[in-house]
């Protein structure tokens, strides 16, 4: 009870879904016979997992965006980079199996006559050094990014272009090949993940639940965040910035958390995505990628817990659909659904059912209390995100 | 409204309590009588060393070191040192010293030589018209502005023009803005908590725990604002006197020493606006308040003594009477 | 601002009276019409007239068809005895123009006859290489000879030269011929000091091909002294090489400068003035590149006499297909979203999707062919460092776009209040200012500069969907690194951000050195986040 009030029951049925999905794809996947009706084809285990991973990503950026109003439009190099240190280890694990059997050195490396491993590729033969990297690198870059952009007060659109701007200068570094992650082509031809064979339906099952289990703790923490007096303060700070400077908070250092924290979640995501669609290249630092991430999470409902994961879902499947259908078609209907959100729905769909619900619970709150009732709800405020 | 205020009002000790100063702090000195004060210029010789009080005397005695160096130069330097010093003892017993500002925007002096005193527990008035700098004065004091020269100390010896904002409000200067800013998004309730006195930092915000205390406070400083039945409200649906309402109570909850309040009646209706004048004078029973305010009657009501202001700088200072009384107060700001 | 503008003026004015005056030479008699005399059957005696009257014309051009008739190398074609250089290529012979050198097909070797010659008509070629152009009355001629000369460095020409620099009036020619000169007495034998001074004489000359000359007599000349002065001049030279690379530097960092000016100004102007980030300005780069593309097409297919003109035409078109989609964008989506900066740019990114997928739909995803008109190709050399029209063209007409815009914003009414709504809004409408008007306006101008800039950078870019995309993070560099809401600001900008690029380039590499100018800008944003020129204000912040 203390917990359905803690984040409302919505949020509980989402934790519940996932961990049911988590449980439930994998048995239709694996034990179910491809005639049954409630069969799910193997093709379809990393798509959905796919789908998973980009909600993760969608929660992340509206843990900056929704919550405390930096619009950024870099999360897609937090998310390459946790999928770069996920790729790193893969990599390794293919040993001498690749296509020059070097036990050592990566193909795209023994291409490029290198001699030997560079030393940020050490460590990453082990996992849990690359699990450390995943939320390490896209952590600390966001909060080097974060600690000098906020530090000195740069807002709104301008920090939104230098986002821009910071995956823009990653994408052209990763296209390098002497930076030694293979350049154009990017890593893959990855062979087993923590000694599963990666192709084998039985991994993929466990990384869709995996994914699950990931963003159903996201969401947890996310709304432990902001329901607490933090999360409140970010509402504050994306309302009002100089204000909570007056009454003596540093709106810098929790724009810096937010941003550090949504950094690593961004990374993680990454990492999850990997491994279930086989390659990362420097194509995920593309700036358009960002951007995308950030209709996902406008379409949902930012300010939301719920309105990014089925913003993010609703819009992937959409794209999944499209281009099957009328490839054509996708980027007008991308391009329409930029601009029919942010003109006619700019709470989203979970915001705007709030809104109406919040309108119409203090409808019938001021006419209670003309009868001289009093209202005991709980009264949990919904973010509105008007700028 | 002043009937149901009446009704709504707790027991005067109760709203006494919650006008105590919280933080541990100095003693406070005795509110200050505004005249004395009115004659002590910052510009002023500084003051014998005699008049210090004792704690004072202790802080200087390192200073009172032989004087080894029969150099002129460092003769000099120390006697620099010394004076300055004593001037710092001028200022010790005042809590906010400005002398000697300047402020110029793109070469428009909008603060010109700007010296104001104002002493511990003293409500002062400021008028002046409108672009006289008086808000650009709250935002040098609370550092949104930086001067371009000149002095300005809060409780004798910080200076605030080396903080920023935040580091400002923390030390007990509170401020309200001409417009009425409060987190809109947030209900009434959560505007006062997110004000209230106590760590700011980020950690300490995300493992924050309500308690008793907590309630308690923000339950006084809602009844002292009138907003208790109010407080689930949204404050973005507040009427715009409640907002400014609101606003003082984020003040007060923010417990400070000194609190500048910029036009805060301003779109009053006059019965809000003779209950923010009580309110005003309440809450200075405690506290230092510097009120900025165009509307004379309630400067009136206010009975303090009062600046008045004119492109930057000070016209004229003294009770209302003898300030409206000045010639050329009326020439630049009252009219003929 | 007017002097300024004045200034502007008079640097335009420089440039063009500069150009017009470069290239014409003047034409006394045909030498192309004479060297076809060798062709068909010739006695001996004809081919040596035909050799006089080529000395005759006193035109250095004629030296390379004289040598090749030295060498053996010169033919006649059976079919028309036309006359080419020839060169053997398996069964045929590559034909080079005799007069230019430009190659001319091929033929085979059957049809070819080669033009005979003995040794009294090498002596007689050699003799009127040797005077034919260093005494022509015309004191050009007698320089390009001199350059020839010049290049081909053969001692057997060092009397010639004697008796003509006697002879030379002129000191440019003079200067000239003493340089053929010393590089035909560096590959002379002639005795050391001799090559020594010839080595300064170089080394005061100062260019790539004194420095190739010279080094090769260092490494071959036994003599210490020869040496020691080749050494010295070779030093002398590469620093002028250097001062001229530095030069070529900032005149590429000044051409990209421009292309970043061209495709940031408009941004300038919709950013500055109106607070709006427009996603979607590299579109309307995009769509005056296929407008130019469109004209041209219409041009080929049915004018094909205009095609000189088809950027002129191309321009006002440009404009107004940019300029509308602009007012469309404007009217339709951006006046909903004043005072939400963050919502418009998602908005536009979605306008900038549409119109770069609606592009793909009607032209194509590949690039699209956009000719350079005859003026806009080719080259010409200012000391060591070579200009190409294209980019020269397009600086002048970046700098022509900045006053242009300059004037408007200044000494037009819609300029005033253009800058009046900048400063203060609400006091601008008061004052009767159709605001909504002026913001419509404003945002149709700086998409039609973006349209125009689109017919600029189809000269220099590939036209194809994805042009306004490579272009909208740099402009918006641009334009915050200049400081917003100042065109001056957007000149320095562009021009330093150019110039920065090209010359981390040949230390970083082209990609590395993007990257450094990328974290420099983000660096540089974090301490001066209004840019280098801030506008001021106090609503600024607001
Ligand atoms: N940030 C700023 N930039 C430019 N001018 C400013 C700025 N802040 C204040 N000013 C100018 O300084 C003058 C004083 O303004 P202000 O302090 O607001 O006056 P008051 O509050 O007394 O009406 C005004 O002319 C105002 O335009
Ligand atoms: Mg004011």
């Amino acid at each position: 009870m203390l917990l359905a009030r803690f984040l409302g029951p919505r949020v509980w049925i989402l934790i519940a879904a996932l961990l049911l999905a988590a449980v439930l794809v994998p048995m239709a996947n694996l034990y179910l016979s491809p005639s049954h009706p409630l069969h799910v084809p193997s093709y379809m285990v990393p798509l959905l997992g796919k789908y998973v991973c980009y909600a993760l990503l969608a929660l992340a950026l509206d843990l900056v965006w929704g919550y405390v109003g930096i619009l950024s439009l870099g999360h897609g190099a937090f998310f390459a980079l946790g999928g770069y240190a996920m790729g790193m280890y893969l990599m390794r694990q293919i040993g001498a199996r690749g296509v020059y059997g070097n036990p050592e050195l990566p193909d795209f490396m023994v291409f490029l006559n290198w001699k030997e491993l560079p030393w940020y590729w050490y460590g990453f033969d082990q996992f849990w050094f690359a699990a450390i990297m995943v939320m390490l690198v896209p952590g600390l870059l966001g909060f080097v990014f974060g600690y000098f952009a906020f530090r000195s007060r740069v807002t709104g659109v301008y920090l939104s272009i230098i986002t821009q701007a910071m995956t823009y200068a990653l994408l052209l570094a990763f296209f390098r090949n002497d930076m030694g992650f293979g350049g154009n082509n990017g890593l893959t031809d990855f062979k087993d993940i923590l000694g599963f064979p990666i192709q084998a339906d039985s991994t993929r099952a466990g990384l869709f639940a995996a994914s699950c289990i990931a963003l159903a703790i996201a969401v947890l923490i996310v709304g432990w965040i902001t329901r607490s007096k933090l999360g409140k303060l970010m509402v504050a700070v994306r309302d009002a910035e100089s204000r909570t400077r007056f009454i003596g908070w540093r709106p810098e250092y929790v724009k810096l958390f937010a941003f550090t924290v949504s950094a690593v979640m961004a990374g993680i995501a990454g990492a999850l995505y990997v491994p279930q669609v086989g390659i990362i290249n420097p194509g995920e630092f593309a700036p358009v990628n960002s951007i995308e991430i950030v209709v996902w999470a406008a379409v949902g409902g930012r300010g939301t817990l719920l309105g990014p994961v089925i913003g993010a879902l609703l819009v992937n499947y959409g794209k999944t659909y499209f281009t099957a259908v009328a490839p054509e078609f996708w980027l007008f209907f991308l391009g329409g659904l930029f601009v029919f959100v942010t003109l006619l729905l700019p709470r989203g769909i979970i915001g705007t059912i709030d809104y109406g619900w919040e309108t119409w619970r203090s409808r019938r709150r001021a006419s209670r209390e003309e009868k001289g009732e009093s209202d005991d709800g709980e009264g949990q405020p919904l973010a509105s995100p008007a700028e | 409204m002043a009937e149901a205020d009446v009704t709504n009002r707790k027991p005067q000790d109760e709203v006494q309590a919650l006008f105590e100063p919280q933080g541990v702090r100095e003693e406070q000195t005795p509110r200050t009588d505004a005249e004395g004060h009115g004659e002590r210029r910052p510009a002023a010789a500084p003051a014998s060393p005699e008049s210090a009080p004792p704690q004072a005397e202790a802080a200087l005695a390192p200073i009172e070191e032989p004087v080894v160096s029969p150099h002129p130069y460092a003769t000099k330097l120390r006697e620099q040192r010394l004076a300055k010093e004593a001037s710092g003892h001028a200022r010790r017993d005042t809590l906010l010293y400005l002398d000697g500002v300047n402020k110029s925007f793109d070469g428009f002096k909008a603060i010109n030589k700007l010296s104001l005193v104002v002493a511990r527990g003293e409500m002062r008035a400021i008028i002046g018209p409108n672009g006289a700098g008086k808000t650009t004065m709250m935002d040098i004091i609370t550092g949104k502005t930086r001067p371009d020269s000149g002095e300005v100390f809060f409780n004798g010896d910080v200076d605030l023009t080396h903080h920023d904002e935040a580091a400002i409000a923390s030390m007990g200067i509170g401020r309200k803005f001409q417009k009425p800013t409060v987190f809109e998004s947030h209900t009434v309730e959560d505007n006062i908590r997110l004000s209230l006195a106590g760590p700011r930092s980020v950690l300490e915000a995300l493992f924050h725990r309500k308690d008793q205390a907590e309630r308690d406070r923000i339950d006084a400083i809602l009844e002292t604002t009138r907003l208790t039945e109010k407080r689930k409200l949204l404050a973005a649906s507040l009427s715009h006197g409640q907002k400014q309402w609101l606003e003082i109570g984020m003040l007060l909850a923010q417990d400070p020493e000194l609190l500048l309040v910029d036009e805060p009646v301003a779109g009053m209706t006059d019965a809000e606006t003779e209950e923010t004048a009580r309110l005003l004078r309440e809450i200075a029973r405690t506290r230092s308040v510097v009120v900025v305010e165009h509307d004379m009657s309630f400067v009136r009501e206010l009975g303090v003594k009062v600046t008045c202001l004119h492109e930057g700088s000070v016209l004229a200072e003294g009770p209302l009477d003898q300030v409206s009384a000045d010639p050329k107060v009326i020439e630049v700001y009252l009219g003929r | 601002m007017t002097p300024s503008i004045r200034w502007l003026l008079a640097a335009l004015t420089f440039l063009f009276s500069a150009i017009s005056v470069a290239p014409v030479h003047a034409q006394e008699s045909d030498p192309a019409a004479t060297i076809q005399k060798f062709g068909g059957k010739q006695s001996y005696d004809e081919t040596e007239a035909v050799i006089s009257e080529l000395a005759a014309t006193g035109d250095a051009r004629v030296a390379r068809a004289l040598r090749a008739l030295r060498e053996g190398d010169l033919y006649w074609r059976e079919s028309d005895e036309a006359v080419f250089i020839a060169e053997r290529n398996g069964d045929n012979y590559d034909l080079l123009d005799p007069l230019t050198g430009e190659p001319a097909g091929s033929e085979p070797r059957g049809d070819m006859s080669k033009v005979r010659v003995k040794n009294s008509i090498r002596n007689a070629v050699t003799t009127a290489l040797g005077s034919l152009t260093l005494r022509a009355e015309n004191p050009a001629q007698r320089m390009r000879a001199a350059e020839t000369l010049f290049s081909e460095a053969d001692p057997e020409m060092i009397e010639p030269l004697d008796a003509a620099i006697e002879a030379e009036s002129n000191a440019d020619v003079l200067i000239r011929m003493q340089e053929a000169r010393a590089a035909a007495v560096l590959a002379s034998d002639r005795p050391a000091p001799e090559k020594a001074e010839a080595a300064q004489v170089l080394a005061n000359r100062g260019d790539r091909e004194s420095l190739t000359m010279l080094n090769r007599f260092a490494n071959s000349t036994e003599d210490q002294a020869a040496r020691t002065a080749a050494i010295a001049a070779i030093a002398a030279i590469e620093n002028n090489i250097a001062f001229w690379n530095q030069a070529q530097n900032i005149w590429y960092g000044l051409s990209l400068g421009s292309v970043l000016l061209l495709a940031a100004i408009g941004l300038a102007i919709t950013f500055g003035v109106m607070g709006v980030i427009n996603m979607a300005h590299g579109e309307m780069v995009m769509l005056g590149a296929y407008t130019t593309f469109v004209v041209q097409e219409f041009i080929r297919t049915s004018a094909p006499g205009l095609f000189e003109w088809s950027l002129l035409i191309a321009l006002p078109l440009a404009f107004l297909v940019s300029g509308t989609v602009g007012l469309v964008m404007e009217r339709g989506l951006i006046r909903f979203l004043y005072g939400r900066p963050l919502e418009t740019l998602l908005a536009t990114f979605g306008v900038s999707l549409i119109l770069q997928q609606a592009v793909r739909t009607i032209f194509g995803p590949s690039n699209r062919e956009v000719g350079n008109p005859d003026w806009m190709s080719g080259a010409f050399d200012i000391g060591l460092m070579s200009v190409t029209w294209n980019r020269l063209w397009i600086i002048i007409f970046a700098l022509a776009v900045f006053a242009a815009l300059l004037i408007v914003l200044n000494k037009t009414p819609l300029g005033l209040q253009m800058r009046a709504v900048t400063q203060n809004r609400s006091m601008a409408s008061a004052m009767g200012i159709r605001t909504p008007w002026v913001d419509a306006m404003t945002f149709a101008l700086g998409s039609g500069i973006a349209g125009i800039a689109g017919v600029a950078l189809s000269q220099v870019d590939n036209v194809s969907p994805n042009l306004g995309q490579g272009y909208i993070i740099d402009s918006f560099m641009v334009v915050v690194f200049g400081g917003v809401g100042n065109l001056w600001g957007t000149l320095v900008g562009a021009m330093s951000l150019g110039i920065l690029n090209k010359f981390l380039e040949p230390y970083a590499g082209a990609v590395l050195g993007k990257i450094v100018v990328l974290v420099l800008i983000i660096l540089f944003i974090q301490k001066r986040p209004r840019g280098l020129f801030a506008q001021k204000g106090r609503f600024v912040d607001a």
